[in-house]
């Protein structure tokens, strides 16, 4: 009976070291924005990709197989975005916790419904993602649905603490509702209008808030603008009276800066991660500066 | 809509009345009535829809609240979704919708709760968007062979067609590594199939099968690699076995297509072998607890033939170290090569980061009974990627190596050969590439091979010498470059061969097909 008893209080033991705080890993800063605001002071969160860096190209850098080692949850989009850096980071961390299916591995995009999922498949469309566009989050009603995914997760991989995590997501979701008032309201006289994208970035925020987000300077998705297709922005610019470019901070600004002074249109610096922008670190602070700056540059 | 199809029909029919035709009015009034009613099925569904998110609001919500308007009835037509139209209800403030079911797949994880009250306490409105619902809007998901998440294996093929100008007039013997150009002109020693996926909850298995074009275009196979390992064992560990590269220093492990250099360093072909260091066998792994990234990894391989030229190698014209080779086989433990190493990362900041590892191999030759060969390397990278990079770009990278081989080099095959010696080897290289602007990469190499100079030894890679190489990398995309490099290699005398100066050209073209590959750090 002795044994037993003391392998019982070791586990115990260490159980209650590992749940002193939950260890979270978010793959890009959108969804370590959300799991800061579901998991409060519960938890600890690492991001990997820095909010400025193209998603699409981050350094596995071998840090990260000791945060993930380390994981209780990670949270991935598992649209692609990713699928060049994490699946290395993931075979070495051998993390069971992590592994698909399991409670500790968000994946964000499930549940989502994907836009511009392509009907072929083929390079010559440039990096397409054969999941569909994995730039939701730019969505709030689908960064809510993430964030309850999120709340979830962590009520499962911390059961203490559940009550927590579905308090703070009921008081991220009603903070959303209040502000998905104020941002439509500001966007509602644009309904209709072109915006300019760089990448194809913007589909869901466009679909959420009534732009039509069909231009972009990038020729091919991942394929650097050529003249002549920059020749044709312009000149589908003016067909559309299209007014306002968003670059994010990786792009080459002046590529825009050249398309903006050929067809008057004005740029906003946006940005596809919260904190990739001055005092943007939470979700809700990100998409205000976002739509005050999409509206400002739609104004004039 | 019928009318008109009558009429249309009716006069075509007192114009020509051919069967053909009226076959075809008839199609043309069937099709319309077919669109018609899908329309109309369209409409009645999207209000049962409505009236559901109705009731749901209705059920949650506990004071009675005010009578929830209805969406326009009208079916929106299959153009992208209409967004909802910013109503403002009287006496309340502008309300926009939030909860949309059609950006949720139906029936999985996770449903959204109904939505909070609105602002100024007004009673909340079930506001959803059946017109995202149109069918036509969501393609189906493609079916894919090769592409993450979609299949139960991953496939990828990759070439590396290599245009080749040099003064050497032998460039197979220039040259250090087998998949290097090794003839003037055209060159494609490095087309490679690569397979990867789970096998099972338990293990993960990746292969990669090269085929060679040789100097006569006759294709040779290589299975380069075919291994399994784990991937959940505890405590940081990993297993894994089958034919693989030897985890010894930076380039060895890597496959040629992500090497920054059109050939192999002077170190990597000659003190390891022209193909690496690769053989059959086990490994285990474990990432030490630290707080920063430390691995530790013991393989144990045959170490035998070709793949580990300085091991158990009975060599192409049947000697070693100009020793005629006896064919030792296993018979011991200590007969195998073992390829102990240690790395450990750390971040210097958040945009630069190094890895620094130390690898040894130990395992016996072929010259003699109790011939054995020892290899230490140390290897160091460095990355600067800053905060704002598009593409990966731009970044600079440096990378170097320094390895030390020494040999017992008995009297080989019944003691045939005059002398027994020990050969101490070394040599290093160093490379920085510089991303400096996307798509485009600078590199430059400095190589150095010291070979201890015998005067019993006869080998035609017995030869110290040292290179310098630069070369220019465009990237049209992730899945194809395009590389110019300049060589000059310098050759020392040795008590066999003479000096002399050669000058290379390379141009490297690489495609990939299938797969996204991941790139490890």
């Amino acid at each position: 009976m002795k044994i037993p008893t003391l392998i019982a209080a070791a586990l115990a033991a260490l159980l209650t070291a590992s749940q002193a705080k939950l260890n979270v890993v978010a793959t890009l800063p959108d969804y370590g924005a959300v799991a800061r605001d579901i998991g409060g002071d519960k938890v600890e969160v690492t991001v990997m990709a820095k909010p400025t860096e193209d998603p699409h190209f981050v350094d596995a850098r071998p840090s990260f197989i000791v945060k993930l080692r380390a994981a209780d949850v990670l949270i991935e989009g598992g649209a692609e975005l990713e699928i060049g850096w994490l699946p290395p980071l993931l075979q070495n961390a051998r993390n069971s916790k992590l592994e698909t299916g399991k409670p500790g591995r968000v994946v964000a995009s499930q549940g989502i419904r994907m836009m511009n999922v392509p009907t072929t498949l083929t390079r010559a469309a440039g990096d397409v993602h054969a999941l569909g566009n994995p730039h939701f989050m730019m969505d709030p009603i689908i960064a809510k649905a993430v964030a309850k995914h999120v709340a979830d997760a962590f009520a499962s991989a911390d059961a203490p603490n559940a009550a927590t995590y579905q308090a703070n997501y009921a008081k991220f979701e009603q903070t959303i509702n209040v502000k998905l008032q104020e941002w439509g309201g500001a966007m509602l006289p644009f309904k209709g209008r072109q915006i300019v994208a760089y990448h194809d970035s913007w589909p869901y925020f466009a679909r959420r808030f009534g732009l039509v987000s069909e231009i972009f300077l990038e020729p091919k998705p991942g394929i650097p603008p050529s003249p002549s297709h920059l020749v044709k922005v312009i000149a589908d610019m003016k067909a559309a009276h299209a007014h306002a470019i968003i670059v994010e901070p990786f792009h080459n600004r002046k590529t825009a800066e050249k398309v903006a002074s050929s067809t008057g249109a004005h740029i906003a610096d946006g940005a596809q991660f919260p904190g990739a922008l001055p005092s943007t670190e939470s979700y809700v602070a990100f998409m205000d500066v976002i739509v005050a700056r999409v509206v400002a540059a739609l104004k004039e | 809509m019928l009318l008109a199809a009558c009429a249309i029909s009716g006069r075509v029919l007192a114009q020509e009345p051919s069967v053909q035709q009226q076959l075809n009015a008839l199609q043309q009034m069937l099709r319309e009535m077919q669109t018609r009613h899908q329309q109309e099925m369209d409409a009645l569904k999207k209000e049962i829809a409505d009236q559901h998110a109705t009731i749901e609001e209705l059920k949650k919500i506990p004071a009675p609240p005010a009578p929830p308007t209805q969406p326009p009835a009208a079916a929106p037509a299959a153009t992208p979704p209409a967004l909802p139209t910013g109503k403002t209800p009287p006496g309340g403030p502008p309300l926009f919708p939030t909860t949309d079911d059609s950006v949720l797949l139906p029936g999985t994880l996770p449903q959204i709760a109904p939505p909070a009250h609105a602002p100024g306490g007004a009673a909340p409105i079930p506001t959803t968007d059946p017109s995202m619902l149109a069918p036509g809007n969501f393609a189906a998901s493609p079916i894919t062979l090769a592409s993450g998440g979609k299949s139960y294996l991953n496939i990828s093929f990759d070439a590396i067609i290599a245009g080749a100008a040099s003064t050497a007039h032998d460039l197979g013997a220039l040259e250090v590594g087998d998949h290097d150009p090794h003839t003037r002109g055209f060159n494609a020693r490095n087309i490679e199939l690569a397979l990867d996926g789970a096998v099972d909850p338990f293990f993960e298995a990746f292969a990669n099968i090269v085929f060679k074009l040789d100097s006569h275009n006759e294709t040779s196979v290589e299975v380069e690699e075919a291994f399994a390992q784990t991937t959940s064992m505890p405590l940081g560990l990993q297993v894994k076995a089958g034919q693989f590269f030897a985890p010894f220093g930076r380039i060895n492990p890597m496959h040629p297509h992500t090497w920054d250099f059109a050939d192999a360093s002077l170190v990597h072909g000659r003190l390891l072998g022209a193909d690496g260091l690769r053989g059959i066998g086990t490994q285990v792994s474990w990432v030490l607890p630290t707080r920063w990234y430390s691995q530790l990894v013991l393989a144990v391989q045959n170490g035998e033939g070709g793949t580990a030229a300085s091991f158990r190698n009975t060599g192409e014209n049947g000697t070693q170290f100009g020793r005629p080779t006896i064919d030792r086989q296993l018979n011991r433990v200590s007969d195998f090569a073992f390829i102990p190493r240690l790395e450990m990362s750390f971040d210097l900041s958040p945009t630069r980061t190094l890895l620094v590892g130390a690898s040894a191999a130990f395992g016996p030759n072929d010259t003699g009974v109790n011939a054995r060969t020892q290899i230490y390397g140390v290897d160091a990278f460095y990355k600067w990627k800053p905060a704002k990079s598009e593409g990966g770009w731009p970044y600079v990278k440096w990378q170097t190596e320094a390895m030390l081989r020494r040999v017992s080099a008995r009297r080989g095959l019944n003691d045939s050969f005059p002398t027994s010696e020990t050969l101490t080897d070394w040599g290093m290289y160093s490379q920085v590439v510089w991303g400096f602007s996307k798509g485009w990469a600078a590199g430059l190499r400095g190589d150095y091979l010291h070979m201890q100079d015998s005067p019993f030894t006869m080998e035609d890679t017995r030869q110290s010498r040292w290179r310098i190489s630069t070369n220019l990398t465009w990237y049209p995309s992730e899945f194809s470059k395009l590389r110019l490099q300049y060589n000059h290699d310098f050759l020392q005398s040795s008590s066999f061969l003479p000096r002399r100066d050669e000058d290379s050209v390379f141009l490297q073209f690489e495609f990939a097909l299938g797969a996204h590959g991941a790139h490890k750090f």
